[in-house]
């Protein structure tokens, strides 16, 4: 039954780093922007919820301001930080630590307005009752598994049925065909990341109900993407959720053989295995060497 | 480019310099510094906040009562949570803003800051971290709050009474958690019960799902945890929605608004040194009611001991000065041993040749939001 | 305040060697590492052990950490040679990862958590250095030879070819440069300093632990050969200093309220990131260095 109990809290965590890393996924694969600033995107989308959730908003209206927060965030990065650097053909790098400045910015705002503690959204969702001996579910259990596959079925229908997500799929693969079709490269980057900002929010409001949220989030939240996007296969959306319940099944499983503390590093351990094996992802394409 | 290099390290260079000029000219000025070194930013930044209020709060107190010749300063600098950011924050305190007593909290941070604080004499005090390996560390480094073992040698005639025969332990795996466990390993047997898990944690570790499940396997009576900052609140909160019911045990750390604010926190039990903001002594009364008055709010433990670190300082330094003696460093800590008790906030508090303090502990349940005294 | 600024002056030497050998995987070898606190905690660890248990000595310290660090850099060679770009950041991510639990839990070796306490002060073949002014001395003597080292290993035919691999490895392997070894003798190199600045590191602070390995001392050291220039000579040096005393040098501004002083810090210093990011893409003494 242990084992039955931690396949369930590891799906349940897996799920939601899936959630977590599919925006991540999606910019990437897109625009090939190394947004190392979707932590900070994900931390103002959850307190953006918290506090308007907090101050007595209902619940739908306060998932609507953190989404109009994590677009606006993810817009203005791509206008004032993306953009420009670009421009000027900086490096992978450079983009980097310039994303990675603004993680800390943003973590330093929210400690200044919202103080430095820990805080989590309280629900009756999240309380675990015995469903069988020995295996607790919470409500939220179901609610992240339908959320989850709402996401996965609407992302798939936009990019596989309309225009902007075609243009979308072929700005990764080929830049130059998106001009000859005369779609606009730069747009469809700003919709990726407008998107993919977007996709944050259920991960976040999710986070914000299950383990709570504080100000220094962010690189914890980039390390899960980043894992997720790689061990699913650069690219692939679907490939980065699949990833991402693995990580939460391997981080909760490890706990029954080794000594509970490796559980985080174990998530490292594979994503390290399939760099070496399978660098090509889950679901991914083939890498150039 | 090599021109504009050049000029550039060079202005920086002076820049620094100008403004360190300034604030030596400052402290000439004749007043008492007290530097703190305390994370104010990042996950730990929550106890930054926490030590600083309580210190301001003995520093208008000290000014109010005019105790001391000269006004007393507050420098703060962060120590970032790691042993370099102590390392140079206490080599700026002590050689820059030449402070004589400093206020300190987290164990690496102290640790690497306590030989530079001993060559330059200055005194450092910690109210906040409990770990063992805080002991002694250097003549000048005193601690204003028991340590873990006191705190846990009280819980177990408690957790005796309550029947409890299977205890898990949830501890961060570094020298306070590995105390904690040793303590109760060795103790819960003469208490006839025995150790039904233990399962240790990385100070970074935010998921818990995984562990509750595997404490629940291992079907104990009570769960003690010991861990700080911003995780304990994530331990409470995840085990308790993962279906561990029963009682969770701490220590003082978990004195922080994160965990007092959080609904799933309702009964756990923690230790903290007497706190009884009903005493009636009038070092307790003033600090209760000016606190209420001014936060709207009980004090916490961390906001005493911090209150009771400067305070400290001002009894020593006021005896110092009536004496017609220096104050630094090595007169403060032989007047230390010399009076040993002192009237702080909460009873009188001794101190033993290490400079640790002994104050009473008691047990306390989260009820509301409110920290009860059950024992 | 002058004990202040030769620690700051210490630490910047230090940190310049940790950048500078940065640059040589980053800026020369176009291996792009997460991962080098992870080869600077080797260092201060094997150097503090040494101190410890052998001899406090630095020359014995430095050289050991840094045959130590060069050897375990194959845990960072391996992956370079099987993929590269941000797949290589991933692999080198994990690697940072997987580190630091193991610092904590080798508690025979690093002290776990607790860390090594109580470095005795350094000598140098018998001289006491312990001194501030004499341990700067000794650190920037280090840092002069790594910079010529450096210097002298690019101007000649090892570095023509790292640098050619790092342009484009179809056409280094067509020219029959040995990919596989170039890349290993260039992390090796590099790693091998980042341990020698680890034992530096050791004998500064007296106390080594886990927290001074970490992913965000990997990014910092990272943003020191960023921002500073890659693949120059003098951007790590600059870069390295610059984000040392800029926290140094906000600490002085008075107008901060004691409560606030960490994240007003941390504020300025992400946001002077981005903006140098934004207005010098390559760095402060960086050409346009173009895509890589």
């Amino acid at each position: 039954m242990l084992l039955l109990q931690l396949l369930a809290s590891g799906i349940q965590t897996g799920l939601i780093y899936a959630l977590t890393a599919a925006g991540f996924a999606l910019i990437f694969g897109a625009t090939r922007i190394f947004h190392v600033a979707h932590g900070a995107t994900f931390a103002l989308a959850g307190y953006a919820f918290l506090e308007t959730a907090v101050a007595g908003v209902p619940w739908p209206l306060a998932c609507l301001v953190s989404l109009v927060v994590a677009v606006g965030f993810g817009l203005f990065m791509d206008a004032f930080v993306y953009r420009p650097i670009l421009r000027h053909e900086g490096s992978f790098f450079t983009v980097f630590v310039a994303a990675f400045g603004m993680v800390v910015v943003v973590q330093s705002v929210l400690e200044l307005a919202f103080g430095r503690s820990f805080v989590s959204y309280s629900s009756t969702l999240t309380r675990a009752t015995a469903v069988l001996p020995g295996l607790y579910l919470a409500p939220i259990f179901w609610v992240i598994i339908a959320v989850t596959a709402a996401i996965l079925l609407l992302t798939g229908v936009f990019l596989g049925r309309s225009r902007a997500g075609i243009g979308l799929r072929a700005l990764s693969e080929n830049p130059e065909l998106l001009r000859a079709f005369g779609l606009s490269a730069r747009r469809l980057s700003a919709l990726a990341i407008a998107l993919g900002s977007a996709l944050a929010v259920p991960g976040a409001v999710l986070m914000a109900a299950t383990s709570g949220l504080q100000p220094s989030i962010g690189p914890h939240v980039m390390l899960i993407s980043l894992a997720a996007s790689i061990v699913g296969g650069i690219g692939s959306l679907r490939g980065a959720v699949a990833a991402g319940v693995l990580l939460g099944v391997t981080e909760s499983l490890v706990v029954s053989i080794l000594d509970t503390q490796w559980s985080e590093s174990a998530g490292f351990v594979l994503l390290f295995g399939f760099i070496l094996f399978r660098p090509r992802g889950l679901l991914g394409q083939p890498v150039p060497r | 480019m090599i021109q504009r290099r050049t000029l550039l390290a060079a202005s920086a260079a002076s820049a620094a310099l100008l403004l360190a000029d300034r604030f030596s000219a400052a402290q000439e000025a004749g007043s008492y510094i007290i530097g703190t070194l305390f994370p104010m930013a990042g996950p730990n930044a929550e106890y930054g906040t926490i030590f600083t209020a309580g210190a301001q709060m003995a520093l208008a107190h000290i000014a109010e009562d005019k105790m001391l010749r000269k006004p007393v300063e507050l420098r703060a600098e962060d120590s970032q949570g790691t042993p370099q950011g102590g390392a140079t924050g206490m080599t700026k305190l002590a050689n820059v803003d030449h402070a004589i007593y400093t206020l300190i909290g987290f164990t690496g941070v102290s640790k690497a800051a306590a030989p530079i604080g001993q060559r330059n004499k200055v005194v450092m005090v910690n109210g906040g971290g409990v770990g063992p390996d805080l002991s002694g560390l250097a003549p000048l480094f005193w601690n204003v709050i028991p340590l873990i073992d006191k705190e846990i040698a009280a819980i177990l005639p408690w957790l005796k009474a309550q029947g409890s025969k299977r205890v898990a332990v949830l501890y961060v795996d570094d020298p306070l958690g590995n105390a904690a466990l040793q303590q109760m390993t060795a103790a819960l047997p003469a208490n006839g019960a025995t150790l039904a898990g233990s399962f240790s944690i990385a100070p970074t570790a935010q998921q818990f799902g995984a562990i509750a499940a595997k404490i629940r396997d291992s079907s104990p009576d009570a769960v003690y945890f010991a861990s700080y900052g911003a995780q304990q609140a994530q331990i409470i909160k995840q085990l308790r929605d993962n279906g561990v019911t029963q009682t969770l045990i701490t220590y003082s750390a978990a004195t922080i608004p994160s965990v007092r604010d959080l609904a799933e926190a309702d009964g756990l039990v923690f230790t903290a040194q007497i706190s009884d903001w009903t005493l009636t002594d009038p070092v307790t009364q003033r600090f209760v009611k000016d606190w209420r008055a001014k936060y709207n709010a009980d004090p916490t433990t961390y906001h005493q001991n911090y209150y009771n670190a400067v305070r400290l300082f001002g009894m020593l330094a006021q005896s110092l000065e009536k004496a017609d003696k220096p104050v630094d460093g090595e007169a403060m800590r032989a007047e230390l041993l010399r009076v040993r008790r002192f009237a702080l906030v909460g009873g009188e508090g001794s101190f033993d040749d290490n400079g640790n303090i002994a104050i009473p502990i008691q047990i306390n349940r989260m009820k509301g939001g409110r920290a009860e005294k059950i024992g | 305040m002058t004990a202040y600024l030769l620690n700051l002056a210490t630490l910047s030497a230090i940190f310049g060697i940790l950048a500078v050998s940065l640059n040589m995987l980053v800026g020369y070898a176009g291996i792009f590492s997460m991962a080098h606190a992870v080869f600077f905690g080797l260092g201060a660890y094997a150097g503090a052990q040494i101190a410890l248990q052998v001899i406090p000595d630095v020359l014995l310290a430095a050289i050991v950490a840094a045959l130590f660090a060069a050897a375990c850099s194959l845990c960072l060679a391996l992956p370079a040679l099987r993929v590269r770009g941000e797949y290589f950041v991933a692999a080198s991510l994990g690697l940072q990862m997987l580190a630091s639990t193991a610092f904590s839990q080798a508690q025979a070796l690093t002290g776990g958590i607790g860390g090594l306490v109580g470095i005795p002060p350094p000598m140098l073949l018998g001289l006491d250095v312990s001194s501030a002014p004499a341990f700067l001395v000794v650190c920037l003597a280090f840092l002069a030879l790594c910079l010529i080292g450096i210097r002298l290993l690019m101007r000649g035919s090892f570095g023509r070819s790292l640098m050619a691999l790092r342009d484009s490895e179809s056409a280094a392997r067509a020219f029959g440069k040995d990919v596989a070894q170039l890349k290993t003798q260039a992390v090796a190199v590099g790693c091998a300093m980042a341990g020698l600045a680890g034992a530096l590191f050791a004998f500064q602070e007296a106390f080594v632990n886990v927290e001074s390995f970490t992913l965000e001392q990997s990014i910092l050291v990272l943003a020191m050969v960023i921002i500073g220039g890659v693949g120059t000579l003098a951007g790590p040096l600059i870069g390295a200093v610059l984000l040392l005393l800029l926290p140094a040098g906000l600490s002085f501004l008075p107008f901060i309220p004691p409560t606030d002083i960490g994240s007003v810090q941390q504020l300025i210093y992400g946001l002077a990131m981005t903006l140098l990011m934004i207005f010098r893409p390559a760095g402060l003494a960086g050409r346009s260095v173009g895509q890589r």
